[in-house]
């Protein structure tokens, strides 16, 4: 008890720390109640001193948040009727019913509050987060495509470099091109 | 599954007066143009011009005969042949409605434009008292980590604010392959088989309620038909460069796509978006093919489009083209530098397009379309040669007739088959836009009056005319960057008009200027009097730096319309599925936001539900490097991390719940100084849940 009358500065940095840190993760869940707030985050440090006297080596801070995290994993799944659910599950799925259900904003003091009024368990539980329908999986694979003489030409043109074969080419294109040329100027 | 008959109608007809009367007036102008050299010396240019001309006069060609068959369409009342009046219009609604997917791909788009989007066009269906018979999928590609978990918040906001859990879908698509039509075929693959239909959006599409059941009517009544493509027309602009293009979309593109409509009839065209695609036949048949070409990493079909429409009909189904289908909407680019980078895309897809032009057991229409495509950027260059070879020959021809002293041999600008060249070019350019005009004349008051549509419309030709010298110089570059093999990259597409600074402006357009006032002096040295043929192409280089400028922001954009110049119907009277889009100063949650969903509990959430894999609460060992991302988060704040480091970490669930864990509980010695700011800007915003709850 001495620890916690007279605390050694640095405890009571750390501790300060704690509260402010406690405060603003609860204040994430928009609880309307600021009054109710602060009262769940005396109610919640209070026990993580209690932890700490057990084990001062803890950081009062991980050891206040840890203390808030498993409350509310554990105040979710019973709500939810989901105890030996993993936590990060029961967080997960009981965070969405919360905010779904706007229980945080109807009764924000019901909040980690124990038992939960029956009509607010029933809100909760009844939220259900459809994020897909159930997968009708197609095999949808291109077909045979057949890319006809182009092609055979690009395939011709790109693999088959050789000077002999590029030489030929270019002469046969100059030839057409002379042909154009005298059949364009008898035209004109 | 066996392939409908495909339909009987008059195609043979009208696809011969088409390509006739398209060949006809080539051929006209070809033989003007020999016309026009006759009895004169030649030399290599006049070659070059003549070899040339054909191909560019052909695409002119092209596009009057598209605009007389719609002119004339809409003069005798509308094809009666189209799917769109066949007769189960006459008892429409007695038409049963089946399964249809409103798809939209998003790829690091404004999240709130497609939360408004698609909530307007929630309660637009919902007025009709069909919407049981619509899902709507958000598929997303974002690459950036803000943006991904922004259109989480966005999509739990629009099914709570519409009671629409189980109607509207959020699905993100872990590897983005092959762009936009690899994240269409994703939904096939995934969701495909629920669906009889799928109508495909673009992010900045809007489509009204009683135009979507009806499209799905128009298919179960017509099971011939594969694809439908509304008019999409352009709206919410309110910069003047894309006032200009929306006003010049509402006088003219419907008249040519009627004009395409009647031409090709069921062998129409497919824009990728505001169109109705039977989801089976696409599945089956429309898998986009790779490309042969010898680079692996360039095989990817880009412009997906026009080759899904060329095998829809190679497996036997119809694309049509419902040309005069009210409320159908997109947004235009904003500004010139957006439309050319999407340009500079479209342009490398179309010329990839080539590979399919003479492949096997593509439909005659298929081709026309690909031909058209390849030539709207195959023409800038060859337009560019025609001017540099048509500028030497007609000097060459002045020094010509100088030296020899022969005014009788005056040259090709003035002979009569040149003049008689001049007055059917600028009838097939400027004839279809007049028609266009006509055609709309009887809804003037929709444009603010007779006399401010025409000189609307006047100020349109001009601002088109300085123009198209600089598309022709940036396409030309396009297609040579393409020719060279250089990569294009698929990017959004910027929808805001917030405009250009004068700066950019220079640097990307100044290049233009100095051409132009170095070669206007130049070509009027020594063409003399003809140089004024070419005043038009030297002025829009010249200003277009000023041009692309004054263009992109909304004032000027403003003055005209408070002038009551560019108006189109929907500005007039806008209709409520576009009402709040253009809005600006969204309610937008917190920066940075995916640091959100490692702080706030209900973002954590929301992103863990929708993320496939999900925690595996097993506390699973991460792997080396991802531990040691992990940790490097905490210790050097969010701004340590580059994008794909952001991806990863938000992919894994199980690394989510455990940093959201750890950011919170760690002593603040541990953390990096930024993480404790966040966590009170966090816990005192409540900005956030309001934003999630839609309140």
């Amino acid at each position: 008890m001495a620890s916690i009358t007279s605390p050694m500065p640095r405890d009571q940095e750390a501790w300060n720390e704690a509260y402010d840190r406690l405060v603003g993760f609860l204040h994430t869940f928009a609880l309307g109640d600021h009054a109710y707030v602060s009262q769940l985050a005396l109610n919640l440090l209070h026990q993580a001193r209690d932890l700490h006297r057990q084990d001062p080596s803890r950081d009062p801070v991980t050891l206040t948040m840890e203390q808030a995290q498993k409350r509310l994993a554990k105040w979710l799944a019973t709500n939810l009727e989901q105890e030996g659910t993993a936590p990060s599950h029961i967080l997960a799925a009981g965070t969405i019913a919360l905010l779904l259900s706007q229980v945080y904003r109807t009764a924000p003091t019901s909040f980690l509050a124990n038992p939960l009024p029956e009509e607010l368990r029933q809100a909760l539980r009844e939220t259900l987060l459809v994020t897909g329908p159930d997968l009708n999986v197609s095999s949808m694979t291109p077909r045979h495509f057949d890319y006809g003489p182009m092609l055979q030409f690009a395939r011709q043109t790109w693999h088959r470099w050789d000077v002999k074969e590029f030489i030929v080419a270019l002469l046969f294109w100059a030839g057409i091109y002379i042909v154009f040329y005298w059949w364009l100027s008898q035209l004109l | 599954m066996s392939a409908p008959t495909p339909p009987t109608d008059d195609f043979v007809v009208r696809r011969s007066v088409f390509l006739g009367l398209s060949i006809f007036l080539t051929a006209t102008g070809f033989v003007l143009m020999l016309n026009s050299y006759s009895g004169q010396h030649k030399s290599w240019e006049d070659y070059v011009c003549v070899g040339v001309f054909p191909l560019l006069f052909s695409q002119i060609a092209v596009g009057f005969t598209l605009a007389l068959f719609g002119f004339f369409d809409r003069l005798r009342g509308g094809d009666r042949h189209h799917i769109m009046r066949g007769p189960w219009r006459e008892k429409e609604d007695s038409v049963p409605l089946a399964a249809t997917a409103i798809v939209i791909p998003v790829y690091n788009e404004e999240v709130a434009r497609v939360s408004k989007a698609v909530a307007n066009m929630w309660r637009s269906l919902e007025k009709t008292g069909q919407i049981e018979h619509f899902d709507f999928y958000i598929c997303s590609d974002s690459t950036d980590a803000d943006h991904w978990v922004e259109e989480e918040c966005a999509w739990l906001s629009l099914c709570q604010k519409l009671n629409a859990f189980g109607k509207i879908f959020y699905r993100k698509r872990r590897h983005r392959i092959n762009g936009k039509s690899g994240n269409v075929a994703d939904f096939c693959r995934l969701w495909g088989k629920r669906y009889r239909y799928m109508i495909v959006l673009d992010a900045d599409s809007v489509m009204i309620g009683p135009t979507l059941v009806r499209m799905v009517r128009a298919m179960e009544a017509n099971p011939e038909a594969g694809i439908i493509q509304t008019q999409p027309y352009m709206v919410l602009g309110t910069s003047l460069f894309r006032r200009v293009l929306q006003f010049s979309s509402h006088v003219y593109g419907g008249l040519f796509s009627q004009g395409c409509s009647m031409a090709q009839m069921s062998s129409g065209s497919y824009w990728g978006h505001n169109a109705i695609i039977r989801v089976a036949p696409f599945i089956e048949y429309c898998d986009l093919p790779l490309l042969p070409v010898p680079d692996p990493g360039k095989r990817h079909v880009l412009s997906h489009d026009t080759v899904e429409a060329a095998l829809m009909r190679r497996a036997g189904y119809g694309v049509w083209i419902a040309y005069d289908e009210p409320g159908s909407y997109e947004e235009g680019p904003p500004n010139l530098s957006d439309m050319l980078t999407r340009d500079r895309r479209w342009c490398a897809g179309n010329l990839q397009h080539f590979w399919f032009l003479f492949a096997r057991g593509i439909e005659m229409g298929s081709r026309l379309q690909i031909w058209i495509g390849l030539m709207s950027y195959l023409c800038s260059p060859l337009w560019l040669i025609f001017l540099v070879a048509g500028s030497f020959g007609a000097y060459f021809r002045a020094r010509f007739l100088t030296l020899s002293a022969a005014p009788e041999d005056l040259g090709a600008a003035t002979s009569s088959g040149a003049g008689l060249l001049l007055v059917l070019t600028l009838v097939l350019l400027f004839l279809p836009r007049l028609l266009g005009l006509l055609t709309t004349l009887p809804r003037a008051r929709q444009f603010g009056g007779i006399f401010r549509l025409l000189l609307s419309a006047l100020l349109e030709n001009l601002m088109s005319v300085l123009m198209a010298p600089v598309l022709m110089m940036f396409h030309t570059l396009f297609v040579l960057l393409t020719f060279s093999g250089w990569q294009i990259k698929w990017t959004t597409q910027n929808r805001a008009d917030t405009g250009l600074r004068f700066t950019h402006c220079l640097a990307l357009y100044g290049w233009l200027t100095c051409l132009g006032l170095i070669t206007y002096p130049i070509a009027g040295q020594f063409l003399g009097h003809p140089a004024i043929w070419l005043l038009p192409i030297f002025a829009g280089w010249t200003l277009a730096p000023l041009l692309a400028w004054v263009t992109s922001g909304r004032r000027l954009g403003r003055i005209f319309k408070s002038c009551g110049l560019f108006v189109t119907p929907e500005e007039a009277q806008p209709p409520p599925e576009l009402q709040g889009l253009g809005d600006d100063g969204a309610e937008l949650p917190p920066s940075p936001l995916w640091v959100q969903a490692l702080l706030s509990p209900y973002v954590q959430a929301v992103h863990l539900s929708l993320v496939r894999q999900g925690p595996s609460g097993d506390g699973g060992a991460p792997t080396q490097s991802l531990a040691e991302l992990r940790e490097r988060l905490i210790r050097d704040g969010p701004q340590a991390l580059d994008a794909k480091e952001k991806l990863r970490l938000l992919w894994d669930g199980e690394t989510v719940f455990w940093l959201h864990q750890e950011l919170w509980a760690r002593p603040g010695t541990q953390l990096h100084p930024s993480w404790i700011h966040l966590q009170t800007e966090c816990g005192n915003n409540r900005l956030l849940s309001d934003y999630l709850m839609a309140r």
